[in-house]
Order: C-alpha cells, then structure tokens, then sequence
C-alpha cells in the first residue's frame, strides 16, 4: 500500500541544510500495525508528515495506494488527507468550543457530505464514546479526547492511521487503554502507523522501524519474547 | 448547505469571544449609527419640504420686487404693480393665471375676541392657484378690487373660527387693524375657506385675504406689490412662462437691453431642484463621514481577525490536516469576518434608529425623521463589505499557513 523510495526532506536552518530524512527506503503493506520510533532529531516526525501527505519531499517517490504523491497538487493533497489519512497527535487537537460529534465531523464537512451526524455517531460508537457525544473537551478527560480525536480520524474510513506520540500526554493507564482501542481497530482493518520515542509503546506493534539520522537503521517484525524485552526496557 | 454550516461555526467562534469582537466592531457601530440618524433627519426634513412644494404645484412662478445683490446687499427698491400682474396674465398662452400679493399681519376683532392673523391682499385668482377651497360664502372677484377696494374679507378656517366659533360669520362685520398702520376698519365677511394647513410655507388657516387695492390705497398705502404669483398652464411650460413674464415687465418697466431686471424670477421647480441637489450634497457628506468611521472599523476587526487567526494557529494546523483546502480556510475566516461586521452593523442599526426617534419625540414631532429602506439596505452593505475586506488579509494568512509549523505552534 505504501511504497517509498529514496526519499529524502532537506530544509534550510540559517547557514546549514539539514537532512531531516536522507534516501528512505520502506514498504507498509494494508492491515499492517507498524510503529517508528527512534530519538528527538532522528527523522521519524519528517516521515510521518510526509506519509501523511502534510509536506513534500525534496526529492524521492511516495506512492499511497498506487498513486504517486509527489505529483499532486495542493488541492489534491488535501483531498487525499481527507479521505485517505486519518492522523491522531499527541496533543488531541480537537476544536474547544465545539461538541464531540461536531469536532469528529469536521473531516466530513470538508468532503462536503451532508449525512454527518450519523457517520460521526458510529465512530464515536467505534471508539466506546457515543454516550458523550455532546460534551465539549473542556469537559472530557484526556483519554476520552484521545478517544474522540481517534474517531475523527477514523470517520472518513481512510486507509491509513497515523499516530504521533498518541500516548504522550496520557497517563499510563489512561495510554494503555488507547492503545487497547488501536489494536481493536487493528483488528477490524485498519492500517496503524504509530510515532514514539517510547519502547514500551512502540512494541505494541507488529513491526518496528528504528531511526537515526534521518536513516532508517532497524526494520523488523517483532515476536511475544522481543515485545517483552522491549517493554522491560522501557520501564 | 456548506455554507450555511461555516456561518453557524462562524458565530458559535463569535460567541465565545463576545466582548471582544464586539468592541472590534465599534468603528462599524458608530458608522452605521451616524448615517442612520443623520440620513433619516435628512429623509424626514427632506419629506417635509418636498410635501409643502408638492402643495405649492410645480408650475408656480413666483416674481418679486428688487435686483438680486447688487454689491453684496438686494435692493429693496419696489417695482411691481398690480397692473403688471394683469399684464402677465393676459400675455399669452404659458400663463394660465397671476395674482399680486401684498403682505402683513393684523388684528381682527369680533366683538370681544381677537385674533392675530397675517394677511395677504390680492386678485380673485390667488384661491384657484394654490388649489384653496371655498368652504362657504365666496372668494374674492374682479369687482371686489375696483376703484380704491371693496371692504370685504375671506377668513382662513382658523380665524373663522377663533372669532366666530359655531356663528356663520357670512355677512357678519370684522374690525382689522393693521400692525404697520392703518385701521382698525370694518370688513365684510364675504367667505370663509376650507381648513387647508400649509401651502407652501405659509399657514393659510391663520391668514385672512383682502382685496389687492383694499390693502394698497385704504390701508396701507402703497403704490408697490411684494409679489406676483404666476401659475403656468403646465410644468414643462415653466421656463417658456418664465422667460413670458421678464419679456412683459422688462417692456413695461422700460428696461433696455443690458440693463440688468429690476425684479426677481423663482419657479418652484427650480426651487425644488436647487432643494435636492443641497440634499444630494448632505447625502453625500453623511456617507463619506460614515465612510471615515467604517475605516476605523475595518482596521478594528481586521486586527481582532489577526489575533484570532494567531490563537487558532493550531486549530488551522488540524483543519488543514484533516483536509481543508486553502479556500475552505480561507471562506471561513472571511465569513467571520463579515458576520462580525454585519452585527456590528445591525447594532448600529438599532442605535441610530433609536437615536433618531428619540430626537424625534423631544423635539415633539417638528423634528421628523424618517429611515428608507434604501438607506438601511445600503448601511448593511456597507457594514458587509467592510466586514470582506478588512478581512481578506487575516484570511489569506490563515489559509497560507503550514500545516507542519501550525501543528507544532505553542
């Protein structure tokens, strides 16, 4: 489903350029549950913005689904963000002032549908939060933006789930049931792209690709002993 | 449908900063306001003067004695005769009737009352021209002014009625004492008139109407009119009528060719127009006043819209990573702005609207206002349009934003 090659992000910083990713190489299949994880500087935040179609690549290919990215217009890529990706960051980023329902609405509103309520109802419904459909962030806990700020992601079925840092800002109770809820949606079908720096959470995948200057220097699929290793680490 | 729904996210973004959007308006509030109130004083006075010339006729032609400034002062050297006015009359076919007037005021007394009126001395044609009805007995005739005058009178509504109450005053006897000299006489009432109110800016309800000669040679003894009132047979033949009148009074005024008239011309229509064209011009200074302040506005609201645009950095961040499209970020913030705008713009509605009828009420109605729906429509506009346009530039910064760096902003 994702096929990236040689891609490489180059960005100026006063006098210096800076190899944000340097000629990336990687496959993700559909259904697959991948995280990337590696230190601060490492490139991992560059590719998830650029599989999310949020920036362009200096140079490289990126193909979604058969369609190569690199040639799309701006309006294009908006369009594909929309109903192809759905992002989760670790900050939830939901719109205050605005109810649940309404905030899981919004990818909905700009691919100009008009049945929304009942589609953002059953994401809700997906991620356990349709009892709260109401409520204004103010008036939830992080978890459950967390929960609907995943709904919203979900709510245009996209192809692709990316997540940055989704447990960040959570505690570890609260985090381990988001990661719960990814691993369900896992399950159903959904393709998961998790960013962390964090072991323990990055061995809830099937697969780890570890970064490093903008290099990708680890890339394999994990087993039960590994995952436990890793968790141990992490603690 | 879409659009709808970026208007209601656009008023719930409004209400939660009420206060502040509302006082970023207040340059759009004060705009609306001034123009509301001032263009309904200009409607209302407007109207006002408008209706007395309507009641005067557009084919009236006034002529009245003395040059028009002569070194910065009118002469007041008298000219016109009651001879010229049958003269007007009878000069051709743009003149469908003349009637000389002479001017003031008097005492009339009815045994024990009395009542100040002013008075008018003039020909039997002054009723016809200014479309003012007999309600009982008789206006004036020709016969009423041979020789030095008949002592009759016709009474205006009020008068009659101040002296006479329920009494038929036909045939009854009034003393008229002048307030320049002359009298106190007693007249004859030959008539009593309908109950008119203003023609034109007089009040003939509180006016009494003697015989031209009367007036001239028992009364007051002069040898001059003020005024010759001129009717035209119809409006498009004002100008011909006009040029009519200087043609005969230059002729028997024995003026030559270059010596300026010893008289003045006026047409109504010519007043009238003269009237709207000043009101054009007060329109016109209103809008532009109101125009300043609707500046002032739109800078207030384009800086509320840049400070919104910097706390929403983030939320645009999602929005765009969601799939807005630039002109989708763009529209929104655009809308918002025109919705704060307009509200102010209706506020400042209601202000000047309230602000109008309350100068209105204490002035107990002499002042009268009146708000066309024009004037409201165009006040709208203008508060939308400013809403646009002080909005275009926090728009376009907000739907040029990255969405990597939004994402990122503390």
């Amino acid at each position: 489903m994702i096929r990236i090659r040689q891609l490489t992000k180059l960005y100026p910083m006063g006098d210096e350029l800076v190899r944000a990713l340097d000629g990336v190489d990687v496959d993700i299949n559909a259904g697959e549950f991948v995280s990337i994880t590696g230190q601060s500087g490492s490139g991992k935040s560059t590719l998830m913005h650029l599989m999310g179609c949020l920036d362009r690549p200096t140079s490289g290919t990126y193909e979604l689904d058969g369609q190569s990215i690199s040639v799309l217009s701006t309006h294009q890529l908006a369009r594909i963000r929309n109903q192809r990706i759905g992002f989760v960051f670790q900050t939830f980023n939901l719109i205050n002032r605005t109810s649940a329902i309404d905030n899981v609405a919004v990818p909905l509103f700009y691919a100009r549908k008009t049945r929304t309520r009942q589609a953002a109802k059953r994401a809700l419904a997906r991620v356990g939060m349709d009892h709260r459909a109401h409520h204004r962030p103010s008036e939830l806990s992080g978890g459950e933006r967390q929960r609907v700020a995943t709904a919203r992601a979900i709510v245009n079925d996209p192809l692709l789930l990316l997540a940055d840092e989704p447990t960040g800002n959570l505690d570890s109770k609260t985090g381990a049931q988001i990661l719960e809820l990814f691993h369900e949606l896992h399950q159903s079908g959904v393709t998961i792209v998790l960013v962390t720096h964090e072991m323990s959470v990055a061995a809830q995948a099937q697969r780890v690709i570890r970064m490093a200057d903008g290099k990708i220097v680890e890339d394999r699929t994990i087993d039960d002993a590994m995952r436990a290793q890793m968790i141990q680490a992490g603690i | 449908m879409f659009f709808f729904r970026i208007v209601m996210m656009s008023l719930r973004g409004l209400r939660a900063n009420l206060l502040r959007s509302l006082l970023a308006t207040l340059g759009v509030i004060i705009g609306v306001a001034a123009v509301i109130s001032a263009m309904s004083i200009l409607e209302g006075a407007t109207r006002d003067v408008v209706d007395r010339f309507e009641s005067l006729g557009s084919e009236l032609i006034t002529v009245i004695s003395g040059q028009a400034r002569v070194g910065g002062r009118a002469t007041t050297l008298q000219t016109l005769t009651v001879a010229d006015a049958d003269a007007i009359m009878e000069s051709g076919t743009t003149v469908a009737l003349a009637a000389p007037e002479v001017m003031d005021a008097a005492s009339c007394k009815n045994g024990a009352r009395n009542y100040q009126a002013s008075v008018v001395g003039t020909n039997e044609h002054y009723a016809k021209m200014n479309n003012y009805e007999v309600a009982s007995g008789r206006f004036l005739t020709k016969e009423d002014r041979l020789g030095s005058g008949a002592l009759v009178v016709v009474l205006g509504h009020k008068v009659a009625q101040k002296l006479f109450g329920a009494f038929d005053p036909i045939n009854q006897s009034v003393r008229i004492a002048f307030l320049s000299r002359g009298g106190p006489r007693g007249f004859r009432v030959v008539g009593v008139m309908k109950k008119s109110g203003n023609i034109g800016f007089r009040n003939v309800d509180s006016q009494v109407v003697l015989p031209v000669t009367t007036v001239m040679h028992r009364m007051l003894n002069l040898r001059y009119v003020t005024t010759i009132s001129v009717k035209a047979n119809s409006a498009e033949l004002v100008e011909p009528c006009i040029g009519e009148i200087k043609r005969v009074l230059r002729r028997r005024h024995g003026l030559r060719i270059g010596e300026n008239d010893d008289f003045q011309v006026f047409s109504q229509e010519r007043q009238r127009r003269e009237f709207m064209e000043i009101r054009r011009l007060f329109a016109i200074v209103f809008y532009s006043i109101a125009g300043i302040s609707l500046v002032v506005g739109g800078i207030g609201i384009m800086n509320i819209m840049l400070v919104s645009v910097t706390e929403r950095t983030r939320e645009i961040g999602v929005r765009i990573a969601v799939g807005a499209q630039r002109g989708d970020i763009l529209l929104q913030f655009l809308i918002e702005a025109s919705v704060i705008s307009l509200l102010g713009g209706g506020f400042g509605l209601l202000v000047g609207f309230g602000f109008s009828t309350i100068l209105e009420r204490m002035s107990q109605d002499i002042l009268e206002t009146y708000t066309p729906p024009k004037v409201i429509a165009w006040a709208l506009a203008m508060a939308i349009l400013t809403g646009i346009i002080s909005g275009i530039y926090p728009a376009i910064k907000a739907s040029r934003l990255d969405p990597v760096e939004a994402l990122r902003y503390e």
